[in-house]
This record gives structure tokens, C-alpha cells and sequence, in this order.
């Protein structure tokens, strides 16, 4: 048990993320990845992913004020985007993906639309997630090992 | 029942008393045998006995990623030097070409994505395997993709072995130790 309260606040709130479906194994591999070479890894990461995948979600809203859509563009973006998603471990917001690109290869314009408005959401809602999340690590100062969500 | 513990250890401890008799000091002498390299660098690494295992398998290996995902290059890059690799990482199929025309820079394996615009990794591999043997250098894929087609027509260009994405880090150590042993680099 963790006596440090901040720890166990970060842990807490880890398994909240693991729980309710908004982080899968890749983002325990993240982890797993940090090292005192690289102490901050796993932020940093997210960081570039955030910031990285912004200008993608940009392209594809542009994609989408142009109709009639071009579905194979949209489908590139979205290949991209699920990608980096899937590589820090964003469940949710890469499931999302998957829906979207199977209505872009179904030609499915309304589908694309719905799916893409709630891809964003979660986006949005996993981004402030972590960011509270980092910012209670910065202050919780290293864990011990990469735990396993039970 | 200091002085005996210390005395198993091949040591001894004493105390240096003053002019009246008091304790002024304690001395400590312990041998220690100077561990070879190798063991202090696995040591030095890891928590568990599994992961400094990890740490000096490929020791060394020169390897060549290319990917053009910054998120995937940084973390696939991670992951090898974790495994103990020399990482050289490029973000195109271009930059990758060059890298390996350069005779200096000998590398064993290039771990390729296969999506790449301008010039993909079926491309790439293609390119590679028109001048250089099939063993050298060996060439891991990277794909998002589970279809089978995708896997033979790697193997069928000649790469060595196709890793879906996204990559854990067991499974890029078994894949290396696969393609290394097959080409009796004895792993």
C-alpha cells in the first residue's frame, strides 16, 4: 500500500483511466519504456501524441466541409491518426477510429460525421485526463515499477 | 556478532580507542572481487531477472528503423534501445535508402513500417533486397494491418519477418531473436 498520498492518489486515478476503458496495455508499455535515461518518458510521449495528432484532427475536419467527401483522403488521415492513438494506448479514441475508417470504407458520409463528433469528445476528454494525471505525477515524483492493471 | 559477520565475509572491523579509552573510531575492511562488464551493465539495468536478460541480448546490434510516424519512430526507438540496440531512426523510405548505401554504416537490421507516403516499405525492402543478400541486412516489417496477404508479400520480397503494430516489447525481442538465430548469429 502506498503510504506517499500523492502516490496513492496517482495510482488511484491510474486505475480509473485502466477501468473505465480510456487506456489499454500500450500505455503500461510506455511505461515499461521509462527509465532513468528517460525519466519523464511517458509524458513526453503523450505530449508529442497531443500535439502531433491536433493538426490531423484538423486536417480531417477541413476534409469533412468538402463535399462530396473524399473518402479514401479521410480514411488516410484517420489510418494516421488511429496509428499514434493506439501507440500511447488511447482505447477509447482509438476505437472510434476504427468505426470511422469502416464508414469511410463504406462510403458512409452521416457515419463519418457522428463518429468523428464523438472522437473528438473523447479526445478531449482524455487529454485533460492525463494532463491532471502528469501534473499529480510531477509532483507524486517517480513510481516504482509499471504495475499491471488488475 | 559484527566482527563475526564481517570475519565470514573475508573482512575485519575494529575500533581505534583514544588515550583514555573511549572509542574514537571504527574501521570497516571488506574485499570485494571487480565484476567483469558485462555483469555490472546487467546489473546496472532492470528489476527483474527476465529484463536484465533484455538489456544484454543485442547488445550492440546496429539496427535501422524507419518509420514516418513521430509518436511510433520515437517509441518503437525506445524500445529498441531498451533491448540494447544502436538505433539509427529515420522518418522516410528515402532517408532509410540512404542510410543503407552508406558502406560505413553496416547495419544488421532495418525494422521498416510498410506506411510510408512517397515511398513505401514494400518499395524499400524491394530496393534493399535487389542489391543486397537475403540475410544482410535482415529486414522486420512494421504494419497495423492482420491480413495474411500483407505477410506473404513480405516474405515474398524477401523481408525477414512482419511485427503487427502496435509493438510490444516482447514481442520485438522474440522477433529479433528469431531472424538472428535463423541466420546463425547464435543469439
Amino acid at each position: 500500500m502506498e503510504r506517499n498520498p500523492m502516490r496513492r492518489q496517482l495510482q488511484v486515478m491510474r486505475k480509473s483511466l485502466f477501468d473505465q476503458g480510456y487506456l489499454d496495455e500500450q500505455f503500461v508499455q510506455l511505461e515499461e519504456l521509462q527509465d532513468d535515461a528517460n525519466p519523464n518518458f511517458v509524458e513526453e510521449v503523450v505530449t508529442l501524441y497531443f500535439r502531433d495528432s491536433a493538426r490531423l484532427i484538423l486536417n480531417i475536419e477541413q476534409a469533412l466541409e468538402r463535399k462530396p467527401f473524399d473518402f479514401n483522403k479521410l480514411d488516410g488521415y484517420m489510418h494516421q491518426f488511429k496509428g499514434s492513438s493506439s501507440s500511447i494506448g488511447a482505447k477509447r479514441v482509438k476505437a472510434e477510429s476504427t468505426l470511422f475508417r469502416e464508414y469511410c470504407k463504406s462510403g458512409n458520409g452521416e457515419g463519418c460525421m457522428r463518429t468523428f463528433q464523438q472522437l473528438k469528445k473523447e479526445y478531449a476528454t482524455l487529454r485533460k485526463k492525463l494532463e491532471a494525471y502528469f501534473q499529480v505525477a510531477r509532483q507524486a515524483g517517480p513510481m516504482e515499477t509499471a504495475c499491471r492493471p488488475k | 556478532m559484527c566482527k563475526k559477520l564481517v570475519q565470514m565475509m573475508q573482512g575485519n572491523v575494529w575500533i581505534s580507542t583514544n588515550s583514555l579509552g573511549f572509542a574514537q573510531s571504527m574501521t570497516l575492511l571488506l574485499r570485494f572481487q571487480i565484476q567483469s562488464y558485462i555483469q555490472r551493465t546487467m546489473y546496472a539495468h532492470g528489476t527483474s531477472g527476465e529484463q536484465s536478460n533484455s538489456y544484454s541480448r543485442f547488445r550492440g546490434l546496429r539496427v535501422l528503423l524507419a518509420d514516418d510516424d513521430d509518436i511510433n519512430r520515437i517509441v518503437t526507438k525506445k524500445m529498441l534501445e531498451k533491448l540494447g540496440c544502436e538505433v539509427t531512426a529515420v522518418s522516410t523510405g528515402f532517408e532509410c535508402l540512404s542510410a543503407i548505401s552508406h558502406a560505413e554504416n553496416s547495419f544488421r537490421v532495418v525494422v521498416l513500417d510498410l506506411h510510408m507516403p512517397e515511398i513505401d516499405g514494400f518499395e524499400v525492402a524491394t530496393r534493399i533486397r535487389k542489391f543486397r543478400s537475403r540475410n544482410w541486412p535482415l529486414i522486420i516489417a512494421l504494419t497495423a494491418s492482420a491480413e495474411d496477404h500483407v505477410r506473404e508479400r513480405c516474405l515474398q520480397i524477401g523481408m525477414n519477418a512482419v511485427l503487427q503494430k502496435p509493438v510490444l516489447l516482447q514481442g520485438m525481442a522474440a522477433e529479433l531473436q528469431r531472424v538472428l538465430h535463423r541466420t546463425g548469429d547464435g543469439v
